[in-house]
């Protein structure tokens, strides 16, 4: 079993199963199951933290949505919270 | 639920409508073949220094121990007393059964001697 | 009718609350030595003030939260801790420059210089807050700082040329000494547009209740209210060019500035300027002490209020308790409170675009306003705004080494 800190998890960078950076992690989806929150996905994203702003920060700085993605809890190896993970390739993640 | 969006950073308040603080950290519980679970919502300086910088929230637990906090910092509430998420968190819990005031009242210890704190 | 005397009471204390050392000493300093042609900077500065000034009641009337609070809950704690960090080393700046233009009011009113009289200020701005309420503090101060009307006696009564007065609301290049000239328009804007008052005003919108309905409150405060405090500071400038202008003074200390006011006053010139600035930074002071308790509190999620028993907001009390002592050690110091006005005035405009930048995410997000989000003109004002903030930020710090 591990703990992490999920407030730490916000933001940080997320490698692929090869090492390869793919972006940052924006947001976690939870879910209630019996009395519990439990994790259901992972929204990352390449445009990192700055999507967090929203419209406001791309209208002035003129950014396009970069390649957003969405991992299943079991997509995510959060074995060490301070490198997370994919395990499958990003092919299988899906598109937000 | 969005956690960062809907949870990290919000008011708690308890079931009387007191507000606790916000939430500074949230533990998660990572299990082999389960989904990571949100065990613990976190309020306090070193839970919001280890978000910035784990060296950062040593620092400030070791500035909570000397102050006598140590033991009672960060402040852990349950997520499963979580009641209702909206523009604050409602807890099914009230401040006494929580540390969370244990800091406003020392200090309120120190006020009382001024003259005209009511 | 009652409230509607309310709002003509928020509007008269605007009026009274709106000068203080930073305002002072930028428009004197401009009207000295550029005449009337920066009079369309305090006017662009004050439409700039209440525009945000509106926004951040908006989202305190609609939202129930102080600009403090809607940043860490929409940005979180590592996008706030910037400009928190950013806010307080300047409240604290100016806060001592405050307390200091209060101490060289009392010291142009007893000859006794202004350090002896940090302390005693400080403790004053305490038990103002310590035994206060919301309204008695706001109202109280506001009321006083009528005085400040002196600024705008003394401008008609030197009768300037109106035509000159109006060419100076046109924007202008300077025949001399475009570096200066520079640095103390932008110096302007950030004396006007301080990042206190917003987050203070929010704090004050829920300090007062208000809510959905009284939104038109909120608006005639904020576009009367700061737009007639304008011409107070409007009226330091017109004075100081007539006035010091011609005598090529080039205004470096409150005791200069004084002059303004002898042709007008004669024998009360000293003790009208004391007041008007000793009062105008006192209220000043009060509202940065405040707003330094308002703005932790309200970050970290402590409960505050001023109308709130104090035994219930200790670390709120604490908290403002402590950065009034730390003002009052840099203020014992002796730095020239005008020379630390200016330099806090500049380093406002260097936060400027990270003060600016929730407001364009925020007015558009229905959490935090409902349905009462920026039209096209607002978010065109914001986007603006936070371009041209960030210019000035590149340009302040060289404009105050080449023209400070």
């Amino acid at each position: 079993m591990t703990t992490a800190r999920l407030d730490r998890l916000i933001g940080r960078q997320i490698l692929t199963a090869n090492n390869r950076l793919l972006g940052r992690i924006e947001e976690c989806r939870a879910e209630q199951r019996d009395n519990s929150w439990v994790v259901r996905e992972w929204v990352i994203g390449s445009a990192g933290l700055l999507e967090r702003l929203g419209f406001g920060v791309r209208l002035i700085l003129g950014w396009k949505a970069g390649r957003s993605f969405i991992a299943r809890w079991d997509q995510v190896d959060l074995t060490h919270p301070d490198r997370p993970r994919l395990n499958c390739s990003v092919d299988e993640l899906k598109r937000a | 639920m969005d956690v960062a969006h809907d949870l990290l950073d919000k008011h708690i308040v308890d079931r009387n409508g007191h507000e606790l603080g916000r939430v500074d950290g949230i533990v998660l519980d990572v299990r082999p073949g389960e989904p990571p679970k949100l065990t613990d919502l976190l309020i306090g300086a070193s839970a919001l220094g280890c978000r910035v910088n784990p060296t950062i929230g040593r620092w400030v637990h070791a500035l909570e121990h000397a102050l006598g906090l140590g033991h009672l910092r960060p402040i852990r509430i349950d997520c499963t007393r979580i009641e209702e998420i909206d523009d604050k968190i409602k807890i099914d819990l009230s401040a006494g059964d929580t540390t969370a005031d244990v800091v406003e009242q020392r200090i309120r210890t120190w006020l009382l001697k001024l003259p005209g704190s009511r | 009718m009652k409230k509607i005397f309310n709002v003509l009471l928020g509007v008269v204390t605007s009026i009274g609350g709106f000068v203080e050392a930073g305002s002072i000493s930028t428009a004197a300093q401009g009207g000295a030595e550029f005449g009337f042609a920066l009079l369309w900077a305090i006017a662009l500065a004050t439409i700039i003030l209440a525009m945000l000034a509106e926004m951040a009641g908006r989202v305190a009337t609609v939202g129930r939260r102080s600009m403090a609070a809607a940043v860490r809950e929409r940005f979180g704690f590592h996008y706030q801790m910037i400009p928190l960090g950013a806010e307080l080393m300047i409240d604290l700046l100016l806060l001592a420059a405050e307390i200091g233009g209060v101490a060289v009011a009392i010291k142009l009113l007893t000859g006794i210089g202004f350090q002896w009289w940090i302390l005693p200020v400080g403790l004053a701005v305490w038990l103002v807050i310590w035994f206060g309420n919301f309204t008695v503090i706001e109202d109280g101060v506001g009321l006083l700082g009528m005085v400040t009307i002196a600024f705008v006696v003394a401008a008609w009564r030197l009768q300037p040329p109106l035509n000159s007065v109006a060419t100076g609301f046109l924007p202008s290049l300077p025949n001399h000494d475009l570096t200066r000239y520079a640095f103390l328009t932008v110096s302007i804007v950030g004396a006007t547009v301080s990042p206190y008052l917003l987050n203070f005003y929010s704090s004050g919108a829920i300090e007062e209740k208000w809510t959905e309905p009284d939104l038109w409150i909120n608006r005639v405060t904020c576009y009367l209210g700061m737009g007639f405090g304008s011409i107070v500071s409007m009226g330091v400038l017109i004075t100081a060019a007539v006035v010091l202008g011609p005598l090529h003074v080039q205004v470096n200390s409150y005791e200069q500035a004084a002059l303004m006011f002898v042709p007008v006053f004669g024998r009360w010139a000293v003790l009208l300027f004391a007041c008007a600035l000793g009062v105008g930074c006192f209220g000043a002071a009060i509202e940065i002490t405040l707003n330094a308790g308002y703005v932790l509190a309200q970050s970290f999620g402590w409960p505050w209020g001023v109308d709130k028993p104090r035994r219930d907001t200790a670390r709120f009390c604490a908290a403002f308790t402590l950065v009034l002592l730390l003002a009052l050690m840099v203020g014992i110091l002796g730095f020239d409170p005008l020379q630390m006005t200016l330099i806090s005035v500049a380093l406002t405009v260097v936060v400027m675009p990270l003060m600016v930048l929730p407001f364009l995410v925020l007015m558009n997000d229905e959490q935090y306003v409902k349905t009462h989000t920026s039209g096209a003109f607002g978010n065109g004002f914001l986007a603006v705004l936070t371009i041209l903030g960030a210019l000035m930020a590149l340009v302040v710090i060289p404009l105050e080494v080449f023209g400070g």
